[in-house]
């Protein structure tokens, strides 16, 4: 087990000093290789709360994480022994917000940032950085721009090229497609795909489009009120009933899908989770 | 007279290329239209410049038959809010509560209405429970629905939306849509600027922009089916009209289905 939540509670401090409960009794395994996850709930569920905890950006204020062996308690994190870095680069985390993420002066070192504070080379940390902003979508001329002076989905392309340039085990990305255009959202998810596809990596991507999750997703987490209330696969959690009361909404093939066969008495064999699927089972249906 | 006249405006940040390149667009009063495009389109630079964040190099903006310029620009604000792009950019104030007032002092609102409609759209957007916590330290989406609450407290003639429902959940999302077609059917001119084909439905008119400039400006409606247009710009087909594109492509006639997915596509 690559990362292991056990009964994780965490509690912000406000500025009155009163506590928040974001997480509650959280209990969760997540594999080092081979899972496609997807973390969904609401508005304020808890989930960027979570995401932090997967590369002890925040510590618990109840209970524990386990990465890759080390422990992220209370206790453990006054230890001088607890050593953060193999795990910032053994996880890498893309923020919600990528103006949290972004603050050297050029494109290219912010970066080239990542890789070279994990000893690679400055030659090959500017080799990535070249290479990962195009993977992006973004081409040369962008490197030598300032980070800051770029409209929001340059922004957010350039934070995902910083995480990816490090080559971390475990991708954990924060709302990675909101602000994207639709085909720069459709080629990082492929992205992403390949990555957990070829390299046999773990990627974990919070989001709140169901097509995403429909889609992608091999394994869904879903959030409320602080509460881990789904963990499972994203067939069964769209057949259920009470989607819509976490705040869910059905994905736009299903609902199309289910429009269709009510409306002309048909019903579609087998799976549809792919726009060509779906393409293809209205075309026999035709027939 | 359109209530916004955009002549002939180019913009460029310094010493970079063009971000907006001869744009030339009429907004009438009481419209709703959703501006489209590419990650570095021009769209929240053209936003900027209508509420006088930025000054074009050429060409001139009028709102309500007043031309922008420094004298102008406090009046215009009052007419036209924007909720910006990145929420945290928006706020001023150490509470919610704070945040939403600063707007209404601006527009010397009395003390009590004040209080009454901070009241109001906390509740609207179910922020009310975190009138007093930090801006700052809410989630993504809890941000986006206070900054989207300071400028409905505002009750501008014109409210711009940059990609304001980027990080709401579906439910939320679909409240603030159904809150903009409230407030479009009392008079009030909306100009969203959006990635998603569903909420551009909602809109009366879609301008698409590319490189800068306005590729296409047409009847929501029209832009929906144009494929040729969508795809210039990194933008997909709504997936009835993608399905509906597909059976032509296969010469499937079946016009009672075509039917279908279209009013599927208008209702988004
Ligand atoms: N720094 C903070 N101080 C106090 N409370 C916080 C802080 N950050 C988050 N919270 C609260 O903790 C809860 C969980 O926040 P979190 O950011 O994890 O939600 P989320 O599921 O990511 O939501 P979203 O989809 O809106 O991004 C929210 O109610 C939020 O107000
Ligand atoms: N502050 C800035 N300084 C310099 N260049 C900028 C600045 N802000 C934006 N740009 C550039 O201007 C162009 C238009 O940016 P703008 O933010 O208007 O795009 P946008 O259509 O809103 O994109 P997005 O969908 O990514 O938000 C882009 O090429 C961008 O790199
Ligand atoms: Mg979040
Ligand atoms: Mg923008």
């Amino acid at each position: 087990m690559a990362i292991k939540f056990e009964r994780v509670g965490y509690e912000y401090k406000d500025i009155d000093g009163k506590g928040y409960l974001a997480l509650a009794d959280v209990t969760l395994n997540i594999n080092k290789t081979g899972e496609f996850i997807t973390l969904i709930g609401e508005t304020g569920s808890g989930k960027s709360t979570l995401a932090q905890h997967m590369n002890a950006l925040l510590t618990p204020t109840e209970g524990r994480v386990h990465i890759f062996g080390m422990k992220i308690s209370r206790e453990t994190r006054k230890s001088k022994n607890l050593k953060l870095n193999p795990i910032r680069q053994k996880v890498g985390l893309v923020f919600q917000f990528p103006e949290y993420q972004l603050f050297e002066e050029t494109v290219e070192n912010d970066i080239a940032f990542g890789p070279k504070n994990f000893g690679v080379s400055e030659a090959e940390a500017k080799e990535r950085a070249k290479k990962m902003l195009n993977i992006v979508g973004l081409d040369d001329s962008y490197l030598s721009r300032s980070p800051f002076n770029l409209s929001g989905g340059e922004k957010k392309r350039v934070s995902i090229a910083g995480i990816l340039a490090m080559e971390p085990d475990i991708l954990v990305l924060d709302e990675p497609t909101s602000g994207l255009d639709p085909l720069g959202r459709n080629a990082l998810l492929e992205v992403f795909y390949d990555i957990h596809q070829k390299l046999d990596k773990t990627v974990v991507i919070i989001t709140h489009d169901m097509n995403t999750v429909y889609e992608y997703a091999k394994r869904v987490l879903v959030m409320r009120e602080g509460n881990l209330v789904y963990d499972g696969n994203p067939t069964q959690l769209f057949s259920r009933k009470n989607v819509k009361s976490w705040n869910l909404d059905v994905p736009d093939i299903l609902k199309l899908r289910r429009a269709l066969e009510e409306k002309f008495s048909i019903t579609l064999e087998g799976e549809t989770r792919s726009k060509a699927q779906l393409m293809a089972k209205i075309k026999e249906a035709l027939r | 007279m359109s209530l916004i006249e955009i002549e002939n405006v180019s913009f460029t940040y310094h010493g970079n290329k063009k971000a907006l390149d001869d744009v030339s667009l009429s907004i009438e009063k009481g419209e709703w239209v959703s501006i489209l495009g590419h990650n570095g389109s021009g769209k929240s630079t053209l936003s900027k410049l209508i509420v006088g964040l930025l000054k074009p190099q050429q060409g001139v903006i009028r709102v309500g038959g007043i031309t922008l310029s420094a004298d102008t620009v406090r009046d215009i604000r009052k007419k036209v809010g924007i909720v910006f792009q990145n929420p945290d950019n928006q706020f001023v104030g150490v509470t919610v509560r704070d945040d939403i007032a600063f707007g209404l002092e601006n527009l010397q609102i009395e003390r009590e209405e004040m209080i009454e409609r901070i009241e109001h759209y906390a509740k609207k957007v179910d922020m009310y429970s975190y009138l007093n916590k930090e801006p700052h330290n809410l989630s993504g989406g809890q941000k986006q629905r206070v900054a989207i609450a300071g400028i409905l407290a505002m009750k501008t003639d014109v409210i711009i939306f940059d990609e304001a429902t980027a990080m709401l959940d579906p439910e939320g999302r679909e409240r603030v849509m159904e809150y903009m077609r409230a407030l479009n059917r009392e008079g009030t001119t909306i100009i969203t600027i959006t990635h998603d084909m569903k909420e551009a439905v909602l809109s009366d008119r879609i301008v698409v922009l590319k490189d800068g400039r306005v590729l296409k400006s047409d009847k929501s409606e029209n832009i929906l089916k144009d494929k040729a247009t969508l795809e210039k710009s990194n933008l997909e087909l709504l997936l009835p009209l993608e399905i509906m594109h597909y059976l032509n492509e296969n010469g499937i006639e079946n016009p009672s289905l075509k039917e279908f997915l279209w009013q599927l596509s208008l209702n988004g």
